[in-house]
């Protein structure tokens, strides 16, 4: 029977692997229906008992006022770090370029009902999904610049990677020569490698990182991505030691916007 | 099993189920969170035997999968080894010491952990071994210890087992 269960679990891996992921989607797909409401049931007992515990009468209004706060403080940093990109494309002949702005993009508005699900990857779980217009691959901004890329979208939930993820890569530019890296996640609350990076580019510490765009890119332009905390050239290295942090608030994710942009097939 | 033993078991695994979305994830410390639903194998190789050890690491691994954006299928298979590995190793009995159940949770859910990592980076999921594992096998271990008696209480009922014919142990042979 071990065996058999063994088997089993090998070959539902293997089917996943090999393309069959429309199988364990729509089974997830599913299980997201039918357990979103428990949760949020459940949710809704707790919740109060959590707050009465830390100790505050108003804790709960006084934490959903917060919440919205930072929401609307990172959208205003947001559209200031979008306007410092415009400016600078703008000063570059942005004309040629051919620039897209999230601002022409249309967004969804979704509110996170899970943090990290599991312990090995970097997520979020979204109330709006294909029935809202969420696509896989599309971008998710929020709390100051990007959040993440959504990775599972089903028809009334959605699950975005988070930019911190281990398997995070967003190609971005930055600088007056629009210097082109890609920015990787290390894992759940570690700081962001900035790889290919050439020696002796021009940097300093607080410089943002944009998306890029570029053909093929899985971000549309110009989305604020990180800001550089430090940077090192090490002789004889082929590229800068840069590390950085998103600029969105990756803690105060109650509410994000996906962009209804999808990547070229 | 009877159809009350398959209704009470499937009443442990959805609440654990809960436990886990509602409160488990809530709980974060160094930046991991207890994985209760790896408790449920372990509980059970220990007082059902390595084969319902086994089948209840499949049940529980591919309920979690549901709901982790990460190879599905993976959870099943380190639960399924899991659970035979905890019923076959450790020769459990209601006259053992009162720490080997916790014991016990404790060394198989850090050797899950691990297990469940390195198995995820064959399968391309690198960033596993990258993740932060000391901290989550510390977390999770703690948590599953703390939780690990009364969830063989509830493993125990699940199964209908009758204690005055005997052992835990005994029972799983049956």
């Amino acid at each position: 029977m071990v065996v058999v269960l063994v088997l089993v679990s090998i070959a539902i891996i293997t089917i996943d692997e090999r393309g069959g992921s429309r199988v364990s989607s729509d089974l997830r797909n599913a299980a997201s229906r039918v357990f979103a409401p428990i949760r949020k049931g459940v949710d809704d007992v707790l919740r109060p008992i959590g707050n009465f515990f830390a100790g505050a009468v108003n804790y709960g209004s006084v934490a959903q006022e917060n919440a919205k706060l930072q929401a609307t403080l990172g959208r205003l940093r947001q559209q200031q770090a979008e306007q410092a990109y415009e400016q600078r494309q703008l000063r570059q002949m942005a004309a040629l370029l051919h620039l897209s702005y999230l601002g022409s993009l249309q967004t969804v508005t979704a509110q996170t009902v899970t943090v990290n699900v599991s312990n090995f990857v970097a997520s979020i779980g979204i109330d709006k999904g294909t029935a809202d217009g969420v696509a896989l691959g599309m971008p998710v901004v929020g709390a100051g610049g990007l959040v993440g890329q959504v990775v599972q979208a089903f028809r009334h939930s959605a699950t975005v990677r988070l930019l911190t993820d281990g398997r995070s890569k967003v190609g971005v530019s930055f600088g007056r020569h629009a210097t082109q890296a890609v920015v990787n996640g290390e894992g759940s609350g570690d700081p962001l490698a900035v790889d290919f990076v050439p020696p002796g580019t021009p940097m300093r510490k607080g410089q943002v990182l944009f998306t890029n765009g570029l053909a093929g890119a899985e971000y549309p332009n110009g989305i604020p991505v990180a800001f550089v905390t430090s940077y090192d050239t090490v002789p004889g290295a082929s590229q800068m030691t840069v590390v950085a942090q998103p600029m969105a608030n990756l803690h105060q994710l109650t509410y994000v916007d996906v962009v209804l942009w999808e990547p070229a097939p | 099993m009877t159809g009350g033993d398959v209704a009470r078991t499937g009443l442990v695994v959805l609440l654990f189920l809960l436990v886990q979305q509602t409160i488990a994830l809530n709980i974060v410390v160094a930046g991991a969170h207890p994985d209760v639903l790896l408790l449920l194998p372990i509980v059970t190789g220990l007082g059902a035997g390595p084969a319902r050890g086994a089948a209840m690491g499949f049940a529980a691994g591919i309920v979690a999968d549901l709901f982790v954006p990460a190879p599905f299928g993976l959870s099943a298979l380190v639960g399924t080894l899991v659970g035979f590995a905890v019923g076959s190793l450790v020769n459990y009995s209601s006259r053992s010491p009162w720490w080997v159940v916790p014991g016990v949770a404790l060394t198989a859910s850090a050797a899950a952990v691990m297990l469940y990592a390195v198995l995820g980076a064959v399968l391309g999921e690198e960033q596993f071994l990258r993740a932060d594992l000391a901290a989550i096998v510390l977390v999770v271990g703690v948590a599953n210890a703390l939780l690990s008696l009364p969830a063989l209480r509830l493993v125990i009922w699940s199964f209908g087992v009758n204690r005055e014919r005997g052992t835990l142990a005994a029972v799983g042979r049956r």
